[in-house]
């Protein structure tokens, strides 16, 4: 929506901000997908077949509701927004 | 390995070094809690000692492959803001 302003420190605190929620998310998907793929039986070191399928699965559809989420929730404040710009449009006039 | 550290400043190394921290700690909970249950034994059982590095391994193995996947899904999802951006770029 807004043109970006090129301010050299702004876009560096973004760009630190999308690496740290980046890796946030990042392990918050090992995580989870650990807890539900991985039972707490551990006979063997290596991952199994099953563990495996499992785990890729798990990193498709975490990714997935990542994605819809987002998507919900900037739909649901840029409507907030409209409707703010709704409200004040009369007191500006 | 050199080079990668030589070329990180030292807040990068600093910064890594805390993250690897956090992972040893909560790797170490993780694996506590999943193999160690008996205390009535003050020493370490062959059975939970076999647990837990067990444990530790499946998670770095578990690691690796999330790892994977996260950069393979990270790379379509470039790819597609690129060909997006190509398109509302030069509509012809």
């Amino acid at each position: 929506m807004a043109v970006p302003q090129l301010d050299p420190a702004k876009l560096q605190l973004v760009q630190d901000l999308e690496i740290e929620m980046m890796s946030d998310m990042y392990n918050r998907l090992v995580g989870a997908c650990h807890r539900k793929c991985i039972p707490v039986k551990y006979h063997e070191p290596e991952l199994g077949k099953g563990e495996s399928v499992c785990l890729d699965r798990c990193v498709a559809k975490y990714l997935d509701v990542h994605e819809r989420i987002g998507k919900k929730l900037s739909n649901m404040s840029q409507g907030e927004a409209e409707d703010l710009t709704k409200m004040n449009l009369p007191e500006k006039k | 390995m050199a080079a990668s550290a030589q070329m990180m400043s030292e807040a990068d190394q600093i910064k890594t070094f805390k993250e690897f921290l956090v992972q040893y700690n909560k790797l170490s909970e993780l694996c506590f809690n999943d193999c160690i249950h008996d205390f009535t034994s003050r020493n370490l059982r062959s059975t939970e000692d076999k647990c837990t590095i067990n444990c530790m391994e499946k998670y770095l193995r578990t690691n690796q492959r999330v790892s994977q996947r996260f950069h393979e899904f990270q790379m379509i999802a470039n790819e597609n803001m690129i060909a997006l951006a190509q398109k509302s770029g030069n509509p012809s």
